[in-house]
């Protein structure tokens, strides 16, 4: 393996582990933030959610600017209707599963066994999209956008800097207010609590290294997909063959490093997408593990009601699905996709506040019991 | 308080939000109880957000929360102010 492509693998190895850690230490749900928006009216996440996001607009243009890396990052593609549509179910499988997707691997890694159940869904979610892709492209292109942009700057054939840095100041300033008003500070009563604002400030800087190293912010949903296509390959190499899905290659991008180009799609090959993603997923679960051990907090509770068992594997099933249909996931969209003022994300975005409302009130009235059992 | 007013009920394990739902749910049915000062509440769980927002919102509402690590989860126990 070229030298490029093994700082490629170590960094993202690295970046995951310190993302799983950061998020087992604060919590940092994102599925819980917009949740419990709905559920509990609490905000405390989502405003740390803001300092990540307007951060991150600053720290990615800059990185823009210094002409190392190429915005917009591979895989994002002109807005279409779908991604409002993928954002809405996302946002309910997120909270019926009990974290999103990359929430479910650091719940996993720190031995929850209903993120072992929404890991589950996820993959046979994701995995069951490639029956119906060839149907949910069409419809993509049909509910496509008038427009081949990718991001706001580029609709508005604008300068980015023009539109992020503003944006980012302004998003940066209303953080320092509710500093000011300590509104972004909660009581931590549990070991080795980290405030959701530190959390989130980790979070944009591991988010920018990976733009510097990776040439593209955090994302791990093609790999889902992938491990489905594994697993089915095991069974019928001819059946994988034969779905189109499988034979895609919507990664083709030169990284930052060097190395040519590379390339890889939601099929079995160990390809570009398993050399970005593998490392991210491993390093999350791992750090999440280490986090939990290391404050001897690290058990695994199989006995579960069986209404969150199966809550747990349809909002699984929900997201993985949702999460190709979108496309991706809200960490993408969210942490990397908004602070480039992507048109997929904001679509993304707005599905996904009304499906964690949605969630929040599937959960309330389906899955809670009236009192503990 | 003796022991014996006290309720116990073990949320290890549970899907996010499932733990602070139900303690909320229980504090409510037991809000007489607790006020009285004749018991207590106590929660297990190995959800770190949900005890740190159980102790947030109890407190919240003028109950007395005691937050304390047993064996790889919390207890929280709660009484009235």
């Amino acid at each position: 393996m070229q030298t490029p492509l093994i700082i490629m693998l170590a960094v993202g190895l690295l970046l995951g582990f310190g993302a799983g850690y950061v998020m087992h230490r604060s919590d940092y749900c994102v599925a819980g933030m917009f949740r419990d928006l709905f559920l509990f009216r609490r905000t405390l996440l989502l405003k740390t959610l803001v300092l990540l996001v307007g951060l991150s607009l600053v720290l990615f243009e800059l990185v823009r600017l210094s002409g190392l890396v190429t915005v917009p990052f591979p895989f994002f593609g002109p807005p279409s209707g779908v991604n409002l549509v993928g954002g809405f179910l996302f946002g309910i499988g997120m909270v019926l599963a009990g974290g999103c997707v990359v929430g479910t691997l650091y719940k996993l890694g720190a031995g929850r066994f209903p993120s072992l159940l929404a890991l589950v869904g996820l993959i046979v979610g994701s995995t069951l999209y490639a029956f119906i892709h060839p149907a949910w492209a069409a419809f993509s292109r049909m509910f496509a956008l008038p427009t081949k942009a990718v991001t706001l700057p580029q609709l508005l054939s604008l300068p980015p800097w023009l539109l992020t840095i503003p944006t980012g100041c302004l998003l940066l300033g209303c953080v320092v207010v509710w500093f000011r008003q300590g509104t972004l500070r909660q009581n931590g009563v549990v070991d080795g609590y980290l405030q959701p604002w530190q959390a989130a400030l980790w979070l944009a800087l591991i988010g920018t290294v990976s733009v510097l190293v990776l040439g593209m912010p955090m994302g791990i949903t093609t790999s889902y997909s992938k491990a489905g296509a594994v697993a089915l390959q095991a069974f019928s190499p001819e059946l994988v063959a034969g779905i189109p899905y499988f034979q895609l290659q919507p990664l083709n991008y030169l990284p930052p490093l060097g190395g040519g180009p590379l390339t890889g799609g939601p099929g079995p090959a160990l390809d570009g997408v398993a050399l970005v993603q593998f490392p991210l997923i491993i390093g999350i679960a791992a750090g999440s593990a280490l986090s939990a051990l290391l404050l001897g907090e690290w058990r695994m509770h199989l006995r579960l009601p069986w209404r969150q068992v199966v809550s747990a594997l349809l909002g699984g099933l929900l997201m993985g699905l949702a999460s190709r249909m979108a496309p991706a996931c809200n960490i993408w969209h969210l942490f990397g996709g908004l602070p480039i003022l992507a048109m997929q994300s904001l679509l993304f975005l707005a599905g996904l506040l009304p499906g964690a409302w949605l969630g929040g009130l599937l959960l309330n009235r389906l899955v809670m019991p009236a009192v503990a059992e | 308080m003796s022991s014996t007013s006290c309720k116990q009920v073990d949320l290890r394990g549970q899907i996010c939000p499932s733990t602070l739902l139900i303690a909320l749910r229980e504090v409510n049915s037991h809000k007489e109880l607790l006020r009285s000062g004749e018991g207590c509440l106590v929660f297990l769980s190995d959800n770190r957000s949900s005890v740190t927002h159980i102790s947030d919102a109890v407190s919240s509402m003028g109950y007395r929360v005691e937050v304390n690590k047993e064996e790889g989860h919390y207890r929280v126990a709660i009484c009235g102010a």
